[in-house]
């Protein structure tokens, strides 16, 4: 029963920050400045682990798989999703169509980040059957066949969310869908850096997070016209 | 003595100031009479003052908030500019001068029209009287010639004013709808105008509803009046005799059932859940009034304390929020299916018939109730001797969760009634023992074997019902109680030998047992019996049991014990199969007056029906005195499960509520209700979500929760009864490739009709069984699906396995057999999954292939696609011999 009691209060925490938060303005940003740097894994990193491709082996086998969770390039951390969680106003949120791609079983990018109201096309570029299955609780869950004949699919999230995205078909494919309330995103690349511009001068909460590591944040004050730096280590947990 | 007209000092007297004092005392009682009948006895007329206020400035503001966002819509704007131009435009612009020009032409049109039509009728009326003439003149036979004569002339008359009529006819007509276009401009723009504006509108006639009208003038607000509701034939009488119920408590609770008063305080506040709740297929107020539910003084109007029953002379106070749901077992046979909006009563009925109250108290509609507890004919041959008087002694010393409530009995007394049952059940015990030696390949403590036992404890299902741990339970029993005894110390109380031919065949030990036969093979039953008797350790033996045990004096002194505290409510014991039960009857028990309690010599408890309750429930025999003893043992209840109890027991009433307000009570809701009763006595909510409740065991498979045990909500739909019915009584593998084990009950086929009948009632299934008609499939449907189940479309074999071909990879991610689908899935349920998997079961693996089925397959019809696929799977399944569990069937001895 406690434990319950625990699952819920952290689930209220969580919806917590995107009800509470008033809803944000886009316009036109004049002067503004942009935040930059790189997030890097404290210690070191353990050897990525090798999937089990044990199934369509002809088209999802092709190269072997590493599993994407976790990965430290030099120290460098990819797939960390990098936003301002306390801005009201910005620039225009452009809402547009993202895609993701299921090359070889496997979710391409690993971690797809996008203003909430974007549609996404899923493509099956390899012609086997997929289904794309949502783990959502704000967006409605969706689990959806995509097979041989149909060479794309689109969805839509509308509301912010991080959401998990797996294969029932293929046990090891599992990417991340992350939808956002504010258009200053970036997702990190194998350098760990990011960089958001057009941010109107002021202060703001950068955050970081990442699948595996959970989030971390910092304070920076951005000024007009020029770039602000912010380095972030995140440690294993 | 002072006389009138004698006496000079009478004449003198003068009474003045008698009668203004009295003219004084007259005005004030007047004063205070009006006072009394309008306000002090009437307080209702202040509070509907008070909100017909209210009423009018929420209206006032939501009317003002509408209003703005309307001034922000730039549509409004447009139209309403558009109208007033309009408007102004025909009051003094062009528009309106036209219309002028218009209506005076048409007026003059229309004199003109008339002139000539009133001629036209004059001209008929003279040719009337000329043929009149015309007539008489022939029939007298005179010469009708200078008639004819006159009648020509007329005609000739009527003929050029007709060819008048006509045009004055036309012009005027034509005016008319040229006015009429005009307006009718104007009111099409009003009318789209007025869709624009019905949100706020609609507020003007809130706020009319609480004026007060007086020919043209109209002020805020109009006169309060009782508002009245009268239940016909809602109660009875003492003399069995229907009676009318009335209800005035709308009179003060003026917004029950109108929304937008949540946040208001009462009692102006909506009903919680109206929506639900007062809906018209659930309590309309017109129809149920609030004290159904409610209780408390309904007529009553002139005091909140008297209205709400809270006062000395009235039985049924208020029942406030929550306490309400007591009420409704009145209507309702099925009130567990009320999770939501009665959680407390719901829980309090599963306590209730859960742990063990109606074997010691009878109670209408729980009569039937199997005794909870263990049978205790071959008790010898199954536990310690010393473990047992402990037990007796007090269970939650052993088991602080257990259902066994604690006699808080000395020893000197457990030891007799240990005798007594020892006694009764040796002969019986002993020959049990005989016929099941301890298997020859048990080792005490072989590690292999406890490691073995221990993954197969975890894997097949023993924990959907026990514990192995400390803390460790699956389905719960109120806050603090286990429903299946936790086995953490299970080695202190059974030995190796009994827990084998347990294992392998519980219903051959007793043949009423819910334990289910999980079809373990002998090497299985060895390994986790090994594993059992590690948790643990043999309880220190009682000095001399044995002999104690034996003692002639010992057992007749246990007879009477045994009888005292009626163990033969919860267990059977040879020789008290007759015994009826030993506690009150409490049919009636929440219509008791507090005077018909008995408090004992308690002073620091409030003399309220809710508080001796609660008391009694929580320390049972709190009203004992020196001279009464009380004999109910004590449960160790959590608070709450104490007040979901008395929630239920509230209810038990002597209400006899007329058949019209009565909830629906017919066969399908009684084997609901039944079949429901029998499911959670064999815990299949263990394993199972059923109703959106259950399926406990879940929390061990949270990794990968698709080898956990299937959900079972809407399964009355799903499966065929006949596939149903075989697959209860014979578990066969569904998802082979699942560790976890389906157990066998051994259910009786009363039982299991019982249990079908309960799905079927949930899913509200009409026609139980299914029959496939091969000839009826149309061929191109099994062409068709052919090509949709192939690896070029859907790859249903992908996932799913079809007959002896395994799918690829990892077991997680299979699905069921599709042969099986003939004989197994109801062939309209097959069409509801494919069309949305995900509404049917939340959460399923199964992904949705429509909409987006092929173009190029039946027409590109997806209707036609699912048909012809559910044919398919109809047809796949023909020759597929039945899978067969391995056997195992219950020695059970027949029920003495």
């Amino acid at each position: 029963m406690k434990k319950l009691g625990s699952i819920v209060l952290s689930a209220a925490l969580v919806a917590l920050p995107i009800t509470a938060m008033a809803a944000y303005q886009g316009g036109d940003v004049k002067d503004g400045g942009s935040i930059s740097g790189t997030v890097k894994f404290k210690g070191t990193a353990p050897a990525p682990k090798k999937l089990d491709v044990s199934k369509d082996k002809e088209v999802c086998g092709k190269t072997p798989k590493v599993d994407q969770s976790l990965v430290v390039n030099n120290g460098n951390l990819a797939n960390a999703v990098v936003t301002i969680t306390d801005i009201q106003k910005g620039k225009k949120i452009e809402v547009k169509k993202v895609t993701l791609d299921q090359k070889e079983c496997e979710y391409h990018p690993h971690v797809l980040a996008f203003p909430a109201g974007s549609a996404i096309e899923i493509l099956n570029p390899d012609g086997i059957l997929h289904n794309v299955h949502s783990y959502s609780k704000v967006n409605s869950p969706f689990n959806q066949a995509q097979p041989k004949f149909k060479k794309t699919l689109e969805v839509k999230v509308d509301k912010p969310e991080v959401i998990e995205v797996k294969c029932d078909v293929h046990g090891w494919m599992h990417g991340w869908l992350v939808a956002t309330e504010t258009p200053y995103f970036a997702v990190t690349d194998n350098s760990g850096s990011f960089k958001l511009t057009d941010v109107p001068p002021g202060s703001y909460t950068v955050e970081v997070w990442h699948e595996k590591l959970g989030k971390n944040t910092q304070k920076v004050t951005v000024k007009a016209k020029e770039e602000a730096k912010v380095n972030f280590e995140v440690a294993g947990k | 003595m002072a006389e009138r007209g004698v006496d000079q000092q009478e004449e003198k007297k003068s009474y003045g100031s008698v009668f203004v004092i009295g003219v004084a005392l007259l005005v004030a009682l007047s004063l205070w009479a009006f006072l009394d009948d309008n306000v002090t006895r009437r307080p209702w007329k202040g509070i509907q003052a008070r909100f017909f206020r209210l009423d009018y400035s929420k209206a006032q503001a939501a009317y003002a908030e509408e209003d703005k966002k309307l001034q922000a819509d730039s549509k409004y704007q447009e139209i309403a500019k558009k109208l007033a131009e309009r408007q102004s435009s025909l009051s003094n612009g062009d528009l309106g001068r036209k219309l002028k020009a218009l209506e005076s032409e048409e007026k003059q049109a229309t004199v003109k029209f008339q002139e000539i039509d009133q001629k036209v009728k004059d001209v008929k009326s003279e040719l009337e009287e000329a043929w009149y003439e015309h007539d008489h003149a022939v029939q007298q036979k005179r010469d009708p010639k200078p008639y004819l004569e006159e009648i020509a002339e007329l005609d000739k008359r009527k003929a050029q004013l007709d060819k008048q009529l006509e045009p004055a006819h036309a012009r005027r007509e034509q005016l008319r709808e040229e006015i009429k276009k005009i307006r009718s401009t104007t009111k099409e723009i009003e009318d789209e105008l007025g869709k624009i504006t019905a949100e706020r509108d609609k507020w003007i006639r809130v706020m009319e509803n609480v004026m007060l009208k007086l020919g043209p003038v109209s002020f805020c607000c109009k006169i309060p009046k009782i508002q009245q509701v009268s239940l016909d034939e809602f109660d009875r009488n003492r003399f069995d005799q229907p009676v009318a119920r009335v209800d005035r408590c709308q009179t003060c609770h003026l917004a029950i059932n109108r929304p937008g008063f949540e946040k208001e305080a009462h009692p102006f506040k909506t009903h919680p859940r109206r929506e639900v709740l007062l809906a018209d297929n659930a309590h309309p107020p017109e129809k149920f009034g609030c004290t159904g539910c409610h209780e408390g003084q309904g007529v009553a109007v002139n005091s909140k304390e008297q209205a709400h029953g809270e006062f000395h002379l009235w039985e049924a106070p208020l029942l406030r929020g929550a306490k309400a749901q007591s009420s409704c077992t009145s209507c309702h046979l099925d009130v567990q299916k009320f999770a939501e909006d009665a959680p407390l009563l719901a829980e309090g009925q599963r306590l209730f018939e859960q742990i063990g109250c109606t074997g010691c108290h009878l109670v209408k509609g729980y009569e039937n109730i199997p005794k909870i507890a263990p049978s205790l004919l071959k008790i010898s041959a199954k536990v310690e001797p010393s473990w047992i008087v402990r037990w007796i002694e007090n269970p939650h010393k052993f088991r602080p969760r257990t259902r066994m409530p604690n006699f808080d009995l000395k020893q000197d007394d457990a030891i007799a009634i240990a005798s007594f049952i020892w006694s009764q059940s040796r002969e019986e015990g002993d020959t049990w023992t005989q016929e099941h030696p301890i298997p020859a390949g048990f080792r005490e403590g072989d590690q292999n074997q406890v490691g073995k036992g221990k993954k197969l404890v975890e894997t097949i299902g023993c924990k959907g019902c026990h514990g192995f741990a400390e803390g460790e339970f699956s389905t719960p029993l109120g806050k603090e109680k286990d429903l299946v005894p936790n086995l953490k110390d299970i080695a202190a109380k059974v030995g190796p030998q009994w827990v084998y031919h347990w294992l392998k065949n519980p219903r051959g030990f007793s043949p009423d047992t819910r334990m289910p036969s999980l079809r373990l093979t002998d090497d299985e039953a060895i390994a986790i019996t090994t594993y059992l008797m590690t948790l643990g350790a043999k309880s220190d033996a009682v000095t001399g049991i044995e002999e104690k045990l034996a003692d002639p004096k010992n057992i007749k002194r246990g007879e009477s014990l045994v009888r005292k505290w009626g163990c033969f409510g919860c267990h059977e014991i040879k020789g008290m199969e007759k015994e009826s039960r030993i506690g009150a009857e409490l049919s009636t028990f929440g219509s008791k007056p507090k005077e018909e309690l008995f408090f004992g010599n308690r002073t620091d408890i409030k003399e309220t029906w809710d508080d001796w309750t609660y008391n009694k429930l929580k320390t049972p025999r709190i009203y004992a005195t020196e001279r009464i003893e009380q004999v109910m043992p004590q449960f160790d209840l959590a608070d709450e499960d104490i007040k979901a109890l008395r929630m239920l027991l509230g209810g038990f009433r002597e209400r006899k509520v007329n058949q019209r307000y009565l909830a629906d009570q017919g066969l399908r809701v009684q084997q609901v209700v039944e079949g429901r009763r029998l499911m959670q006595q064999y815990n299949c909510v263990g394993c199972h979500e059923i109703e959106k409740r259950g399926g406990f065991i879940r929390k061990y498979y949270q990794e990968n929760v698709t080898l956990a045990p299937p959900v079972l909500n809407g399964e009355g739909e799903k499966v065929q009864s006949n596939w149903f019915f075989g697959f209860l009584k014979a578990p066969i593998p569904i998802r082979p490739w699942l560790e976890i084990r389906m157990p066998t009950f051994g259910l009786s086929d009363e039982h299991t009709n019982q249990l079908i009948s309960y799905f079927n009632g949930l899913s509200k299934v009409e026609i139980p069984f299914a029959y496939i008609d091969d000839k009826k499939i149309p061929p191109e449907h099994i062409d068709a699906a052919k090509q949709l189940v192939s690896k070029d479309y859907f790859n249903c074999f992908s996932c799913h396995q079809q007959g002896d071909k395994k799918p690829e990879g990892p077991v997680e991610g299979w699905a069921p057999d599709l042969t099986l689908a003939r004989q197994r899935l109801n062939p309209n349920w097959i069409l509801k999954w494919l069309k949305d998997p995900q509404k049917v079961q939340p959460g399923t693996k199964m992904p949705s292939f429509y909409p987006g089925g092929p173009d190029n397959i039946l027409g590109g019809k997806e209707d036609l696609q699912i048909e012809a696929l559910r044919d398919y799977l109809m047809s796949i399944g023909k020759g597929a011999p039945a899978p067969t569990a391995p056997a195992v069937v219950a020695k059970a001895k027949p029920v003495k």
